[in-house]
Order: C-alpha cells, then sequence, then structure tokens
C-alpha cells in the first residue's frame, strides 16, 4: 500500500499497476515523533502524517511539493525510512502547457522510479482502461447525486479538512452544500485517447486550484458562484498552515454570507473545539436541529431555567413566563461538572423557593453543558450569551466574554441573533485562567487584582503573548522591584489587547458589553475601554448572562 | 537601519521615532512621509557619522543599504517590490531598485511599528503563525501607511508566504505582479521551465514601464555579479586570519547586498574595498560562528554577545551566500535560472545540509548557530537533520528559537541561558583541544553536538 496527501497526486497510475493506494488523513493523540525530528511549529497535517508513516505499514508515499511543511516532511520521511519508496513529486504551479509537459515527465520519471523499486509494471492500455472505468462511475455518481436534491445549507471551504467536520453537521441537521477543500473534490478524469497521460495531467492540473496554485487567483470568484447556494460558510484552516487565511482575509470582506473560521490541528483532541463553534454557528444561522424535545412538565406559573456550566464557574437562573428573573446561583466548578451543576441547581430552587418538578424546562450551556444530565436541551454558550446580553440591554451588538478558560467575542444584529463570533480557547493568554495564575505570582488575592491595577502610576508593557512567558516576564518585572500595582495594570492592559483583535475581528460595532467573571475585574474593564474607545455595559451579574441566555431559550421552546 | 544606540536617552532620534510612531497610526498618509524623511535622515547619519567599533567596510555596507531604502522610497516609480530571490539582475536592467518586503519589514521595525503592524494583519484575518516579515508587510498596506508601487515580482522560493502575500496585495491594493515557479529539481528541462519564465517577465517588464529590455546589459550585469562573488569569497578567506568588527546586523546588509544591489558596480566595489580592507586588520583569535537562516537583529543577549566582539565573531551566514558558482553571463536567463534553483533554500534539505556542511568547512566555522524563525516552517522543519549533518562534521551546532522581527516571540532569558551555555561549551573545548583536534574536527571525526 503506498500512501498519498495530495490531489494533484496521480494516484490512479499507480492503481493501473495493482497499487492500492490509500489517502493519509491522520487523527493522532500526540506529536511525538515530530516534535523529536522536526519542528513544533510544523504544520499539524504535515507532523500528522509524520506520526501516521512511521507507525503504520505503507510501502512507501508519495508526496508533493505542496507546501514548506510538507517538503520537510519529505526529508525528514526519507532519512527515517530509507529502505521505503519516499517519493517527493515536483508539481508545477502554473498549469498552462509548460506546467502540463514538466508534470507529465515527472510522473513519468517517478513510475520508472516505482518499477525498479516494486518490481511492478505500467502498461498504458490498462492505465486507459481504468481511465475509462472511473470516469464512466464517477458520471453515474454525480447523476445520482443530483437527482438526490436535499435541503443543503453549508458549504465548506479552505485547507484540506478531515471528516469531523462533515460527521458533525450530518449529526446536528445540516446538510453539506458543498466541499472546496482539497480531500473532498472528485477528481477530475479525462481521457484522451491519442495522448493518455498527458491528457490525464492536463485534468490533473485543472482540478478547483489548491492555494499553491497561480491559477488560485480566481479560487475567490469561484468560492462566490457556490456560496449562493449555501446559507453560510465554514471556512477550514490547519495550524501552522497559514496559505488559506490569506483567502479567508479576503473572502471576508467581498462574500455575503455568514462565515465561521474553524481551524483544526488533525488530534482527536481537537474534536470539542470543532463541535462547539460549529454548533454555535449553525444555531446562529437558524437552522439548530433540536438534540431533545422532552418536556419536564410543569402547571401554573410557567418557570424554566438555564444553567451555564462553565471552567470556573456554573451558574443557573431561574426564569417565569414573563421573562422575570425568579432566583440565581452561581457555583465554583468543581472537578465533576455534572456535581456542581447538581450543586447549583439544589441552590437556585432553594432560592427560588421551587421544586425540580415546577420547572417546565432546562436548557445546559457551557462547556460541560452536555454532562448535565437533567437538562433537557443544550444550546452553546455562544448563543447563549448573546440571547442573554440582549435580555439586559437591547442596544448590545458587541459583547466580549472572558471567561475562566476561553474568551470570545460575539456580534448580534438589532434583533439580538448572533451574526459573528471568534473563540479563542487554545491558549490561556487573555483568559480568567491566566490573571489567576499573575495573581498568585503576584502574591494577592484574584479579586485584588483589579483595584490594585486602578492605582497605578507606571506603565509597564507586558510584551509576551504566551501565558507562560507572560508569566515568567512578571517574575522578572518582580525581581527589577517593580510595583506590584503597575505590573497588575501592565497585566490587565495585555488581556486587553488580545480582547480588542477578537473584538475587532468582529467588527467593533458599539455598544459594547463585558460577560463573564473577568468583567468583575475593574483593571481589565478600564484596560478594554480605554483600547477601544467606548464605555462597557457589564451587568450586576455578568456570570450569569450565559444562563440567562439559556434560560430564555428554554422558555422559546415552550412558547 | 533606524535604531536608537544604547546611551542615548531620549536623543533627538528617540524623540523622531516615537513622533513618527504615533503619527502612523494617527495619520497614515503624514506617518509614511515622516517614516520617508526619518530615512533620508539616517541615510545622511550613516555617511557622516558612521558607527564608532565597526570596520570600515560595514561602516559603507550599512550606508549603501540606507541610500538604498531612503532614495528608493523618495523617488516614486524608482522601484519594484519584490521577494529577496527575485531577480534584480532583470530589473536593473529597466533602471529599477528591487525592495523586498523582508528588508523594508525591518526598516519599518526601526519605528517599533512591527508590531502594529502584525496585530494589524492579524485583525485583518491572516495567521497569527504566519511569517513576522510577511505580516509586518501585509500589516503596514492595511493600516493605509504603505504607497503601491506599479509592479511586483515574487518567486515561489523560498517559502509559501511569498504567493500568498503578493497575491493578497494584489487584490486589496492592485499591485500586479509576476511570479516565478521554481522548479524543485534540478534538470535541464527544469531550467527551461524556469528560463522561459525569465524570459517571459521581461516581455511584462517591457509593457509595464515602456521601454525595451536589453539583453545585453543583463550579460554585463552577470559579468559584474560573478566578479562579485568571486570577491567575497576572497573576503571569506581573509576572514580565517583577520579580524573585522561587524554587528549581526552586517550580516542582514550583506544579504540586502547579494539579493537585492547584485550586479551593480557599487556593490561590487564595496565587496572589493573590504577585501583590501580587512587585511590591515589584526588577527583574530577568538570563536568564528556560521549563523544559519535569519538574524534577529536588535535582540539584546545576541548584541552583547556578537556586536563587535574579539571572542565570538559570526563570520558568515547562508543567507547571504546561498549561491556559490560562476554564472554563464553568454546564457543569462538560464545562468539565473540555474542560479535560483540551485539556491541552497531549494530542493531538498539533504542538499541544503551538504552545501551547509561545505561551507561550514571552507570558512573554518567553529560552531554553527540555526536561528528558527516564528513562521518560516521550511527552515525550522529542517533544522534538526542539519543538526544531524553537524553531529556527523564534528560541528557543535545550536538551534534557537525566535522571531526575527517581531520581539514579542523572542524571549530574552530563553536566548540567554541557551547561548551561554553553548558558548561555554566552546569555550571549554577550546581549552581542551589542541590544533592537531581541532583539525580532526573539522575533517569530520570528532562528535559533537548541542
Amino acid at each position: 500500500m503506498l500512501g498519498y496527501i495530495c490531489k494533484y497526486a496521480p494516484i490512479e497510475i499507480f492503481e493501473s499497476m495493482g497499487v492500492q493506494m490509500h489517502r493519509i488523513e491522520p487523527e493522532v493523540s500526540n506529536f511525538n515523533q515530530a516534535d523529536l525530528r522536526m519542528h513544533p511549529n510544523v504544520c499539524s497535517f504535515a507532523k500528522g502524517v509524520l506520526e501516521e508513516v512511521m507507525t503504520e505499514d505503507y510501502e512507501g508515499v508519495i508526496l508533493t511539493t505542496c507546501c514548506d511543511s510538507i517538503r520537510r516532511l519529505y526529508d525528514v520521511l526519507k532519512e527515517q525510512l530509507p529502505d521505503r519508496f519516499i517519493y517527493m513529486l515536483d508539481t508545477p504551479r502554473i498549469t498552462k502547457d509548460a506546467g502540463i509537459r514538466l508534470y507529465e515527465n515527472r510522473i513519468r520519471q517517478m513510475v520508472r522510479e516505482y518499477q525498479q523499486f516494486s518490481g511492478k509494471c505500467f502498461d498504458e492500455e490498462r492505465f486507459l482502461s481504468l481511465l475509462k472505468k472511473r470516469k464512466a462511475e464517477k458520471e453515474k455518481s454525480e447523476r445520482e447525486r443530483n437527482g438526490a436534491g436535499s435541503g443543503l445549507s453549508v458549504g465548506i471551504a479552505g485547507a484540506r479538512a478531515n471528516q469531523n467536520i462533515k460527521k458533525i453537521l450530518e449529526e446536528k441537521g445540516a446538510a453539506v452544500a458543498f466541499d472546496l477543500t482539497c480531500t473532498s473534490l472528485d477528481r477530475k478524469i479525462l481521457v484522451e485517447e491519442d495522448q493518455v497521460m498527458t491528457g490525464y495531467v492536463r485534468g490533473l492540473l485543472s482540478q478547483f486550484p489548491c492555494m499553491r496554485m497561480e491559477e488560485a487567483a480566481g479560487r475567490d470568484q469561484l468560492i462566490l458562484k457556490y456560496a449562493h447556494s449555501a446559507d453560510g460558510i465554514i471556512y477550514h484552516t490547519v495550524q501552522f498552515c497559514d496559505n488559506y487565511a490569506y483567502e479567508y482575509a479576503w473572502l471576508k470582506e467581498i462574500l455575503k454570507r455568514p462565515m465561521l473560521l474553524l481551524e483544526t490541528d488533525y488530534t482527536r483532541q481537537s474534536y470539542g473545539q470543532i463541535l462547539t463553534r460549529i454548533e454555535a454557528f449553525l444555531e446562529s444561522l437558524g437552522r439548530e436541529k433540536k438534540t431533545k424535545k422532552t418536556g419536564t412538565g410543569g402547571k401554573q406559573t410557567m418557570y424554566v431555567m438555564g444553567i451555564d456550566s462553565g471552567s470556573t464557574s456554573t451558574n443557573a437562573v431561574i426564569m417565569d413566563q414573563d421573562r422575570r428573573i425568579k432566583a440565581f446561583a452561581v457555583v465554583r466548578t468543581g472537578a465533576k461538572s455534572g456535581e456542581s451543576a447538581r450543586k447549583v441547581l439544589e441552590q437556585v430552587l432553594a432560592q427560588a423557593d421551587l421544586k425540580r418538578e415546577d420547572i417546565s424546562r432546562i436548557v445546559s450551556t457551557g462547556y460541560g453543558r452536555v454532562s448535565i444530565e437533567f437538562a433537557d436541551e443544550n444550546v452553546t454558550e455562544i448563543s447563549c450569551h448573546g440571547k442573554g446580553a440582549h435580555y439586559f440591554n437591547p442596544k448590545v451588538r458587541t459583547i466580549l466574554d472572558i471567561g475562566g478558560q476561553d474568551s470570545k467575542a460575539i456580534h448580534l444584529n438589532e434583533k439580538g441573533e448572533v451574526t459573528d463570533f471568534v473563540m479563542n480557547d487554545k491558549c490561556a493568554a487573555g483568559t480568567g485562567r491566566f490573571l489567576e495564575m499573575i495573581a498568585r505570582s503576584l502574591e494577592m488575592d484574584i479579586d485584588q487584582l483589579g483595584p490594585e491595577a486602578l492605582k497605578s502610576t507606571e506603565e509597564i508593557e507586558i510584551t509576551s503573548m504566551c501565558s507562560v512567558f507572560a508569566e515568567s516576564e512578571v517574575i522578572s518585572l518582580i525581581a527589577q522591584n517593580k510595583e506590584k500595582k503597575d505590573i497588575a495594570n501592565g497585566v490587565c492592559r495585555s488581556i486587553a489587547n488580545k480582547s480588542y483583535s477578537l473584538m475587532k475581528r468582529v467588527g467593533l460595532e458599539p455598544e459594547f458589553m463585558m460577560t463573564g467573571g473577568v468583567a468583575k475585574n475593574p483593571g481589565v474593564v478600564r484596560a478594554v475601554e480605554e483600547k477601544i474607545g467606548s464605555r462597557l455595559y457589564i451587568c450586576p451579574e455578568p456570570e450569569i448572562v450565559g444562563a440567562a441566555g439559556a434560560a430564555i431559550y428554554a422558555l422559546e421552546a415552550e412558547e | 537601519m533606524l535604531e536608537v544606540r544604547r546611551g542615548e536617552t531620549m536623543s533627538i532620534v528617540d524623540k523622531y521615532i516615537h513622533y513618527v510612531n504615533q503619527e502612523v497610526k494617527n495619520d497614515p498618509e503624514k506617518g509614511w512621509d515622516w517614516m520617508v524623511r526619518g530615512f533620508q535622515a539616517n541615510k545622511l547619519k550613516t555617511r557622516l557619522l558612521p558607527k564608532k567599533g565597526l570596520s570600515k567596510g560595514y561602516q559603507k555596507l550599512e550606508a549603501m543599504m540606507m541610500s538604498l531604502v531612503a532614495d528608493s522610497l523618495s523617488h516614486e516609480g524608482s522601484y519594484v517590490w519584490g521577494n529577496i530571490f527575485a531577480p534584480c539582475e532583470i530589473l536593473q536592467c529597466f533602471d529599477k531598485r528591487t525592495l523586498s518586503i523582508e528588508c523594508l519589514s525591518c526598516y519599518f521595525s526601526g519605528y517599533h511599528l512591527e508590531d502594529y503592524f502584525i496585530d494589524c494583519a492579524q485583525n485583518a484575518g491572516l495567521a497569527p503563525t504566519l511569517c513576522s516579515y510577511h505580516k509586518t508587510f501585509t500589516g503596514a498596506v492595511e493600516s493605509g501607511v504603505l504607497k503601491a508601487p506599479e509592479y511586483a515580482v515574487t518567486t515561489s522560493l523560498s517559502c509559501d508566504g511569498n504567493l500568498n502575500t503578493f497575491r493578497y496585495l494584489e487584490k486589496k491594493i492592485g499591485v500586479p505582479f509576476t511570479f516565478l515557479d521554481v522548479p524543485y529539481d534540478c534538470d535541464p528541462e527544469s531550467v527551461d521551465y524556469l528560463a522561459d519564465q525569465l524570459r517571459e517577465m521581461t516581455k511584462s517588464l517591457e509593457k509595464v514601464f515602456g521601454r525595451r529590455f536589453d539583453e545585453d546589459r543583463l550579460r554585463q550585469i552577470i559579468q559584474v555579479e560573478n566578479e562579485t562573488r568571486k570577491s567575497l569569497l576572497r573576503f571569506y578567506e581573509l576572514e580565517k586570519e583577520h579580524y573585522y568588527p561587524g554587528e549581526i546586523i552586517s550580516q542582514l546588509y550583506l544579504m540586502m547586498g547579494t539579493h537585492l544591489l547584485m550586479g551593480t558596480e557599487e556593490f561590487r566595489n564595496l565587496v572589493n574595498f573590504m577585501v583590501k580592507d580587512i587585511q590591515t586588520y589584526p588577527r583574530f583569535e577568538g570563536k568564528r560562528i556560521l549563523w544559519v537562516h535569519l538574524l534577529p537583529f536588535y535582540q539584546e543577549t545576541l548584541r552583547s554577545y556578537f556586536n563587535g566582539s574579539r571572542r565570538y565573531q559570526v563570520i558568515a551566514s547562508d543567507i547571504v551566500l546561498d549561491y556559490a558558482n560562476e554564472l554563464d553571463a553568454s546564457d543569462p536567463f538560464r545562468a539565473l535560472a540555474v542560479k535560483t534553483i540551485r539556491n541552497i533554500y531549494n530542493g531538498s534539505y539533504a542538499y541544503k545540509a551538504e552545501a551547509l556542511g561545505q561551507f561550514a568547512r571552507e570558512v573554518d566555522a567553529d560552531a554553527v548557530i540555526h536561528f528558527c524563525h516564528w513562521g518560516c516552517k521550511q527552515a525550522s522543519g529542517g533544522s534538526v537533520l542539519l543538526k544531524e549533518k553537524m553531529k556527523e562534521m564534528g560541528i557543535p551546532m545550536l538551534i534557537l528559537d525566535g522571531d526575527g522581527i517581531d520581539k514579542r516571540n523572542s524571549h530574552d532569558g530563553q536566548i540567554k541561558t541557551r547561548l551561554e551555555a553553548f558558548l561555554e561549551i566552546l569555550d571549554e573545548e577550546d581549552g581542551e583541544e589542541s590544533d592537531a583536534g581541532r583539525k580532526n574536527r573539522i575533517d569530520g571525526k570528532k562528535e559533537k553536538a548541542c
């Protein structure tokens, strides 16, 4: 079996020689080999392929000169596995005749080398009949697909995407309108009987161009054309593969459809992060299929509950049918989010003087939303924060939510619907955890950090963008006898800078609101206000905004 | 590049930099004019008051590069944007300078604007993991500071960012460009493929600039280029014996020379001057470092250890001499194609490691430092392979992670600890090693790597 990764790889040639071709789609749990033999900053896909090829039994791998990381992957594989057929196929970026000629000759050379390596034989007649067969199969499947006629709504574009995105979309009841990533496009098979190889190569190079191709200049127009058939587009990028972000930056300006930027890293662990973003995106498109619809059955005055299970606190709100908050409670999240949820349930019911059966419906949200067994439905924290923010102040258009382990910016329209959001849940910098770490280094209570920052007299800049390095920078500042209040203020400003980038990416439309536990920190609030040049609306209990939003979702479901 | 020197506390230069930094953020158009004026002022300064402690050649080199940037930016229509591997020889035939986006980004950082520009680029949606040179430049465009030239030229060598950045800029502000696809292999067919693109490029340039291309002139330029390269090799020979005080930034200036001014008489004359001048300097007894990849010229610890040091000297960098052979002036397009394809940044890493090994041997390097610049996958991804190669050859090698331009990605504490430990190892080795032992090491018999 030979592995391959790229749509420009001429797999049909090998198949006509009786070789099993396998497209490598890694899903790994670590990058141990890559960290040892490459560098952590190489593209996650390339690192994943290295892990897979080093552990699985491939006869060889066909790589193309598609990007810098793959070029280095080849170098490492070639060195590590000298007895296997590790081949670098130079793929031209120019698809005109000169490119086709060069690529054909390169492919012929590769076939000669593989014949020598394997003892197998390439036969052009066999190749031609395989191409004809493939072409017929393709046409048949296209006819079937066109006849299916479904209510497709989400398109996928950008860098190669693993199957999880489609899987989640299917599970959530959304269909895929199109997939323009290189892993899903149908092969373009050209059969020219008088020049079989040249025709085949022309077909390969005339596929929908990837970003490395000169022709990619026209991708934006093609994507715009496709976009009409979808309600929204998921634009996928791979961590440390920077090529597609250029296109995202450009499309963001010209595309009139909602677009979600989704970055993955080819690890199994990234599934949860993808799930939250896709769910929130579908909710914002208004196409979410309700997951459960059991209902708890209430009587007389109707009460519903929203419960927000965050990494630091678990918050609950009970609301009546007139949208009045009857009671709320906030507890620290322990090691098990399910237990904290039960605790907050007891507390909030006690405060409202109600029993469990008085609650008609419970909607859970937040990072631990799926672990709350007693909830009737779960909705992402992004949609719930949007709903909650609109409930507290309908003028709000941009929300900054800084929680314990993530931060996000959300844009709302005048109806309070989420129109765009960005989320940072991969890096601790700019989150509540980061503030806790720094407070520990400064030997002060987390609640003191904000008020202390307000007393600052000297401007100190924390330049490190990583929380671990920022912490060591803070320790150096302490060693330099810098005042705690000034360091605290520097940290608040560093969070404000990160937050500003997030808010800017959703448009910075006033009015602004801050939610989440960090909104209680006056130092961060001041720093953010200075950075955006505007006031932040902060409701009396900024931690319960998500739970209030969840309660409104519950009410809407009952209505 | 514009920079504040130690000891000049809140000097006029400081104040000017601060003023420009703020002006760029408040009023980008005016800010740009102030930036260019500042470059002009610094050009005069580098000529009239060159840095003390630098050898004369490096002083002249700094002034020459400042002139290149200041004069080009002051005269609209005198330059094109390029990447560092764009064939400046062909542009010279049209009397155009090539200003590489990587170098311009460094000059912008003289006003401490790199973080602002990088944030602008990231806020527009570019990936935080992208090369900081490309982000700085794109951010300068995004923020409305930079004025667009008539044309640009880029190559697929040496990184993915090139085509993407230039394509993005074309869409964003309408700068048309020629893209040169550099093949991976160096067979006659690949050489023809690139040579044809170069020929095609001259036709595009003829249309853009409204003048005829003169192939004879290209031959003459290549002749000058050959003389320059020969002189540079002679300079490296002499550097084995002589101390020639420079700074880490001097290597970047030399790289600008060999990439943006290659084939010009002024740069050839300067290298010839350096060859004569170095012979007037005393013997160098310290450690000779070969630097691989970019140099973070602002980095405090590296400056303190290498700038003007008699103990440790960065004697050469692969980014300066990435192709060392003579070009066939009689067949200029094929010659430039071969030069580009056989560049050590192209092709397999085995080829690069082999070439670097040979270079280390030729310049008699005591050690190699490989700098992994943030976002540069093609360089970082091969650093472990290079270390293995150096280990085989018995040359100690240090891998440093950081950022060539964005200070926020280079942590001084981490760089300092690694560098000091490495230099301690080199110094220790000095105590143990006799001349014969040193020779053995160079011959690859002793294995040591860090």
